[in-house]
């Protein structure tokens, strides 16, 4: 029974199906948000209201020419997708979803925090090698961007993401989704934190204003601009299950995880993580693109000083309450 | 990192147009600029000496998609001078009442390519969504959305009607309000203040160096503007104000650019309020007597100048156009320097570049030694094919017309 | 200066439930306003083959020529892949003999496919007014 929920658990649901399926229409959702607010339709026909364009679009993708650059290292061109892809997938398999472990197990221990949030800083040094081996010049810009963006948004999300881990006491997910489903009040101290991490999470995403590495305008398409047809498919979907393991994790520390066993928890888990993906669409459409200097001042300037400073809300309220 | 040259176009995102910029940069910062232009060239001038004056009013008029409006009536202008014909009170007011129409349509699809330039898609949605209003306006007096056509020689070819008056005036409130809003946004969303302010700074002295014109220079602080420096059709009758930025940057032209808007929005109320009684056209004759002729308007982007030399037939001996975009490109390589990467598109973007507008002759120059020489035809294409075979191509490229032809047969 | 810190948001709420501003084109069509400059069309009964049309179309679109010389038979082309809609045919016209409709969806396959020919008897009627290219129809 348990090796059959292990299978279940990894390739269903939350494994793979669950998250393709569930990514694709996170990316709908977004699309079509992000149109609703610019007054515009979004996606219209594949499926009823355009439910479908996502997978559409990938199927297409999958179908096209794939062109590798001559001078580039073709291994690495061609693996670097499939290693970012399954790099996610992994990531997602830590969120505690459907199963909690009361004990540790191999998707739930003391430290699984740090792990995911590595896990899902991967991805950027991905982007980065793709763009270098592209051997392309905006690709290289890119790449470069990637990396200078990953110094200013990565300290400000770790330190956002520790406060509420030291009020819980606990560096394991589940048990600080735990201790928050006991103590909802004590979520709101982490609101500061909260809002850094959907910011921090959108610089992840690289998505507006801090599209930076693949600004179209400036650098045609940036990292991706040699990649095509599959590999394409295969950073896109990337790029789609990234926000849902991103937004789940925000969910899982700022959120009280999602509690209620099989059909509740699901249940949770969308709405909290469609209430992120809102959020994400909202900033995506309010700003324009910043340029990378002003995103790393920005982010060290008043990211970093004011998750420091979450920490030591969470400090001082962790001695009040003792 | 040592400097390293980098070709910005014929293609790429950020142009709309083919031009080529070659970029120097050192690092993310431009050192070097070479603009090379020819993509696009039409051949409209050559054209314009095998066609009637009347076919060449709609000639001149696809020299530009956005300012349609400004080249006919320069045009026009020009060769009623010629023909030695006054237009009527009433169809001058309609042709620049139709003039400034267009201009708040060009201005408002430039904040949105700004905004677009700067990532700012929402913004850029919005005020092209606005723009519409325009567009319908624009669409109900001439009976097109682009092409208005509404100059003939010797006039205007359409009557505005009361109840047309009508709507333009109520939907002029609406696009007052809206114009408002995006002065607010455009003013005060950091993001994108932060993109626009300081950004490409052009000088007075500079500018003026570099004969800039339109909003490019009066954002720049100098008050240059044809409409009030030399006035043509009703402009000396009509109240308005020539503005101005100190600034010189991007931001400046933004400011500039909305101000006018609202100038355009009074213009047209005191127009359509105040136009006269009477004809909208007279009748002009078919050929015109042997002279020459400059005439000038103030396109959206700046200054337009048409020379017209006419020779007693029905058709002009030579016409020659100088489109604004033209004059700016001084100007823009003296902005780029110095910029980000990420700054290029906008500050290349907010002299509101029309490139084929610009493309008026292309010249063979040999990079090397500076040369320039003329190629017939066949030399051209003889050297395309060296060069095609050179690059390890096939060794004949196959005739469009045989592809065609099997295309044809095929079917 | 006046910085506002996500100026645009609470514009981007009011318009998540408003209707949206683009239309689902190819099902739902707009109407063209009154006096569109669509495709021109001949009304052959009034036509007096001055070919004043033919001389004055900026595009070469319009060609008329003589089927019968013994019937007065005209044949007239008008070559739609070419013209540019700009209605010069229509204010040179003196008779009113051509017009424009409002249709604009002219996308084909094949360009030849766009060619409307009319085959007509020269109509005598006297011109109301003498050919003119540049008097305006009302």
């Amino acid at each position: 029974m348990d090796i059959l929920k292990t299978l279940l658990y990894l390739f269903v649901y939350p494994g793979l199906l669950f998250l393709l399926i569930y990514s694709t229409f996170c990316e709908w959702f977004d699309r079509k948000l992000y149109a609703r607010f610019q007054n515009r339709m979004g996606p219209l026909h594949t499926g009823q209201s355009g439910i479908l364009q996502p997978i559409a679009d990938i199927i297409k993708l999958l179908f096209k020419e794939d062109i590798v650059p001559e001078k580039a290292d073709k291994s690495i061109f061609s693996a670097l997708p499939v290693f970012g892809l399954a790099i996610v997938c992994t990531a997602a398999l830590y969120l505690p979803v459907w199963h909690y472990c009361k004990e540790a197990s191999f998707n739930s221990f003391p430290g699984d925090l740090i792990v995911v949030a590595f896990l899902l800083s991967l991805p950027t040094l991905i982007f980065f090698l793709a763009g270098w081996h592209s051997t392309n010049f905006f690709a290289t810009i890119g790449a470069v961007r990637v990396l200078t963006m990953l110094f200013g948004y990565e300290v400000p999300l770790l330190l956002a993401l520790l406060s509420p881990a030291i009020l819980a006491d606990s560096w394991r997910l589940s048990e600080i989704a735990v201790f928050y489903q006991i103590n909802p009040c004590l979520l709101l101290a982490n609101i500061l934190g909260f809002c850094i991490a959907v910011i921090t999470l959108q610089a992840k995403l690289e998505r507006v204003p801090f599209d930076i590495p693949h600004a179209e305008t400036e650098i045609v398409g940036g990292v991706f601009t040699e990649y095509s047809g599959k590999k394409l498919a295969f950073f896109r979907l990337l790029s789609d299950i990234e926000m849902v393991v991103g937004a789940g994790l925000i969910a899982t520390v700022f959120m009280g995880g999602f509690p209620g066993g099989l059909w509740w928890g699901l249940l949770n888990f969308v709405i909290k993580t469609l209430i992120i993906v809102f959020l994400l669409s909202a900033i995506r459409a309010a700003c324009s693109r910043m340029r990378i200097d002003q995103m790393v001042s920005f982010s060290w300037r008043y990211l970093a000083p004011l998750a420091v400073l979450q920490i030591f809300i969470v400090i001082l309220l962790k001695g009040f309450l003792k | 990192m040592e400097e390293f040259t980098v070709p910005i176009g014929p293609q790429h995102p950020a142009l709309k147009e083919p031009i080529s910029l070659r970029m120097t940069f050192d690092g993310e910062v431009v050192k070097h600029v070479d603009v090379r232009l020819g993509y696009n060239h039409r051949g409209m001038e050559k054209m314009a000496e095998e066609r009637s004056y009347i076919q060449n009013l709609y000639l001149t008029e696809r020299i530009c998609g956005i300012c349609s409006h400004s080249h006919t009536t320069c045009f026009a202008q020009g060769v009623e001078k010629l023909m030695e014909i006054e237009p009527p009170k009433r169809g001058l007011y309609i042709r620049t009442l139709v003039a400034e129409i267009e201009r708040v349509h060009s201005h408002l699809l430039w904040l949105g390519v700004a905004g677009h330039e700067a990532g700012f898609d929402t913004f850029f949605m919005y005020t092209w969504r606005d723009r519409e209003i325009v567009m319908d306006i624009l669409e109900s007096i001439s009976g097109n959305r682009v092409h208005y056509a509404i100059n003939t020689f010797g006039g205007v070819r359409r009557d505005i009607s009361e109840a047309q008056k009508q709507t333009i005036l109520d939907s002029l409130g609406l696009l007052k309000q809206r114009t408002e809003y995006y002065t607010n946004i455009g003013t005060t969303e950091p993001t994108f203040v932060a993109r626009i302010k300081g950004v490409g700074k052009l000088s007075k002295e500079l500018a003026l160096s570099l004969c800039a014109v339109g909003p490019t220079v009066r954002a720049s602080g100098i008050k240059s503007d044809v409409r009030k420096d030399d006035p043509y059709a009703v402009y000396n009758e009509i109240p308005f104000e020539v503005c101005t930025a100190d600034t010189g940057d991007v931001f400046g032209r933004v400011v500039v650019r909305v101000n006018e808007l609202f100038e355009c929005y009074k213009m047209i109320e005191f127009m359509l309020k105040n136009l006269p009684v009477g004809d909208i056209v007279v009748k002009a004759p078919r050929r015109v007597k042997e002279n020459e002729v400059v005439s000038r308007y103030e396109a959206p982007r700046g200054e337009n100048l048409h020379y017209i030399k006419s020779n007693g037939t029905d058709k002009p001996e030579r016409l020659k156009v100088r489109a604004p975009t033209l004059a700016n490109y001084p100007a823009t390589v003296e902005m780029l320097k110095g910029c980000f990467i990420a700054d290029i598109p906008l500050i290349f973007a907010a002299i509101d570049p029309c490139i084929c507008c610009a493309e008026r002759m292309v010249e063979l120059v040999n990079v090397k030694n500076g040369e320039a020489s003329v190629v017939s035809f066949g030399d051209l294409k003889k050297l395309a094919s060296e060069q095609y075979k050179k690059c390890g191509n096939k060794p004949e490229p196959v005739s469009i017309a045989k592809q065609l032809e099997k295309i044809r047969r095929k079917s | 200066m006046k910085i506002q810190i996500l100026a645009f948001l609470p514009e981007l709420l009011k318009h998540l439930f408003r209707k949206t501003a683009t239309v689902d084109y190819p099902f739902q069509k707009l109407v063209a306003p009154e006096g569109f400059r669509g495709t021109p069309v001949l009304y052959p009964e009034k036509c007096i083959v001055c070919k004043a049309c033919v001389r004055d179309c900026p595009a070469e679109a319009l060609e008329i020529v003589s089927v019968s010389e013994t019937e007065k038979k005209f044949k007239m082309t008008i070559h739609n892949d070419r013209c540019v809609h700009c209605a010069q045919c229509v204010d040179s016209c003196p008779t009113d003999a051509m017009g424009m409709n409002k249709e604009f969806e002219l996308a084909v396959f094949d360009r030849h496919n766009l060619k409307i020919e009319y085959v007509y008897v020269k109509s005598t009627p006297a011109p109301r007014t003498t050919p003119t290219p540049n008097t305006p129809k009302t």
